[in-house]
């Protein structure tokens, strides 16, 4: 069952290379739907025979792993195209950007905008996942994908020029506009949106308008970006090393008591995320805090972005104040969202500081990125792609970009998920506070969604287990350990506090 | 993902339990009793499959006792880590605010027996 990294890795560079040949930019966009309905089943190419003797026990693995990517595409609607319609009276909010979907240049800076947002999906055929069998996390790492979105999305702003867009970002598909509907039958009938407008790229002359001088502008410093792009996109591969990429997650989610193969939910991602930007370099200039009890103790995060409060000397590098990401895991109910909430969420889906909210429908883990009337905007990580090879020069990045934006009813979104942030400076912390404290009040619901309050949380009676962080896992105890206190006798009495 | 284990299936809902005039009887004369605090019913959601069982459903608590400092108390009980998600849910929907205090909560929400009723709640876990 041993396979080692070399092998996979040409098995990608052939499949790379058979998919994406070095076209011209132009060509390629144009064959964007093509190029996504053919490579949905395309056949793994056949493994070279020096190498067929030595993987043949694989064989059998490999073919179960692409049958079930490919059922599980079939079934998440990946495969069988479902149109997804926007109308042209209300906004469309993507992450704080609102979108009115009357005009061509609006669905240009909506197409430009969706794009660009980083998708992370199910990926088969990557180097074992450590302590197990698994080469793919096909079936049980949605919610893994949806946090490596959301903190993706958390590293785009913080990286990345102010409202960067990608510059070969690709046109939309499975889309329907209503703009378009009256004006040429055609495309209503199912065929994507035409180029219109002009795409980004610098290969191409710019529409002729008033702001064509700041989008020149935009468009090379956007272009200039694109290696940063790639070295962020590449945080999140699918090998061992990669700090946000699945292996270290799961690895990282070991001390939470998961293991490959688990299901994963918001609040445990939410730890994970935090544990594994601690790790890296990005740390140094980037920080996460996850709330607990649905409070955000501002001296807490204080603490955590301002090195000289808790570091005497250290390198003075990391003696700048660090840019936060608070993550706040909440329950908006129980069995099903509490309808009340809906307002709130909107609410702050439309705040420029917010990167989005990791949840899903009950069971199936989706990272939302805005709303339209009653409706979720997001990223479907449940499409199984192959591995991308990252070592190639010139790796595509076309399978980290999702051109589909699909919706579902706020009554389908299951009330478990975690909101995040982003802020930058302190000011900006300041401020994100502020503005989110006043949507938070806005809920129909008496009490907010989750609080900021001045202060810490061991001045409020978070003493006792808060401070072991490295004691021993008491939810590992054994059901017998448990529920040794829990004698029926005697639970009619009261407790006294 | 499984359970970690198998959690025997709890018994009755207190409401189900006792029937309207026995409860408001109970709160009655441990009111008279002790007319300084707040009679509490803690039930575990029923679908939830992570947390504990906890030994006991009802709790007198002090006034002036907040939603923090209550949920601290819980959580120790149950040996959970700060990092384990938990929620207590206000008849099975709202989220209390945690700076609030139990008289503002009970205030709002008491039961018409005179019971202030919660649910407590981790996170649904996500796979398919």
């Amino acid at each position: 069952m041993f396979r080692n990294m070399n092998s996979v890795s040409s098995n990608t560079v052939s499949f790379v290379a058979g998919v994406m040949q070095e076209e011209p930019l132009e060509s390629r966009r144009q064959q964007t739907l093509e190029w996504q309905n053919s490579h949905r089943f395309r056949p793994h190419p056949v493994p070279s025979s020096s190498r067929e003797a030595a993987e043949e026990p694989d064989e059998m693995d490999k073919l179960k792993a692409k049958l079930m990517s490919a059922w599980n595409n079939v079934k998440y609607g990946w495969t069988v195209k479902t149109k997804t319609s926007f109308n042209k009276t209300s906004p469309i909010f993507v992450l704080g950007h609102a979108y009115l979907l009357n005009s061509e240049d609006e669905v240009e800076r909506f197409r430009l905008d969706f794009v660009s947002r980083i998708w992370l999906t199910y990926r088969r055929e990557f180097p074992q996942l450590e302590g197990s069998t698994l080469t793919t996390d096909c079936g049980w790492g949605c919610m893994l994908r949806s946090g490596q979105m959301l903190l993706a999305q958390g590293l785009l702003l913080h990286l990345m020029p102010p409202d960067w867009t990608w510059p070969d970002a690709h046109q939309l598909t499975d889309v329907d506009f209503e703009i378009f509907r009256p004006r040429s039958p055609v495309r209503a009938a199912g065929v994507p949106i035409p180029s219109f407008g002009a795409p980004r790229a610098s290969t191409t002359p710019e529409k002729s308008c008033s702001s064509s001088q700041k989008k020149k502008t935009e468009s090379s410093r956007d272009r200039q970006a694109e290696p940063t792009h790639q070295k962020l996109v590449t945080l999140f591969g699918d090998q061992p090393p990669a700090p946000f990429g699945v292996h270290q997650l799961v690895d990282i989610g070991k001390g939470s008591g998961k293991k490959a193969g688990d299901w994963y939910g918001p609040s445990v991602v939410a730890h994970i995320l935090r544990k594994a930007v601690a790790k890296t370099s990005v740390g140094q200039s980037l920080a996460v805090y996850v709330a607990q009890d649905c409070t955000v103790y501002k001296e807490d995060v204080l603490q955590l972005c301002d090195p000289s409060l808790s570091q005497r000397v250290a390198d003075p590098s990391s003696q700048a104040w660090k840019s936060v990401i608070i993550l706040v895991p909440v329950r908006l109910g129980g069995e099903a969202l509490n309808p009340s909430y809906i307002e709130c969420v909107k609410n702050i889906l439309s705040l420029d500081c917010c990167i989005g909210i990791i949840g899903g429908k009950p069971k199936h883990s989706l990272y939302f990125i805005g709303f339209q009337d009653e409706q979720l905007l997001y990223l479907d990580p449940h499409y199984c792609q192959p591995v991308v090879d990252f070592t190639q020069a010139n790796f595509s990045l076309e399978s980290f970009h999702c051109s589909s934006p699909k919706k579902m009813p706020f009554s389908r979104m299951d009330p478990s998920c975690t909101i995040g942030f982003y802020a930058r400076t302190k000011e900006d912390f300041e401020s994100m506070c502020s503005v989110v404290g006043m949507v938070l009040s806005s809920s129909k619901e008496k009490y907010p969604i989750f609080t900021f309050v001045d202060g810490r949380g061991q001045d409020y009676g978070l003493v006792a287990l808060s401070s072991n962080h490295f004691g021993p896992p008491p939810h590992l105890l054994s059901a017998e350990q448990r529920g040794r206190g829990n004698i029926r006798q005697g639970s009619e009495e009261f407790v006294f506090l | 993902m499984p359970p970690l284990e198998k959690i025997p299936p709890q018994s009755k809902p207190f409401k189900q339990r006792k029937s309207f005039a026995t409860r408001k009887q109970e709160v009655a004369g441990i009111k008279s009793k002790f007319p300084n605090k707040i009679p509490v019913i803690i039930e575990r959601y029923d679908k939830e499959r992570f947390l504990p069982p906890l030994d006991k459903t009802k709790f007198l608590v002090p006034h002036e006792l907040t939603m923090t400092q209550f949920v601290t108390i819980i959580r120790n009980r149950m040996a959970l880590l700060p990092s384990q998600a938990f929620y207590l849910l206000i008849n099975s929907s709202g989220l209390p605010s945690m700076s609030l205090t139990m008289a503002q909560v009970y205030k709002d929400h008491q039961d018409e027996d005179g019971f202030l009723y919660m649910t407590y709640a981790s996170q649904e876990m996500f796979g398919r």
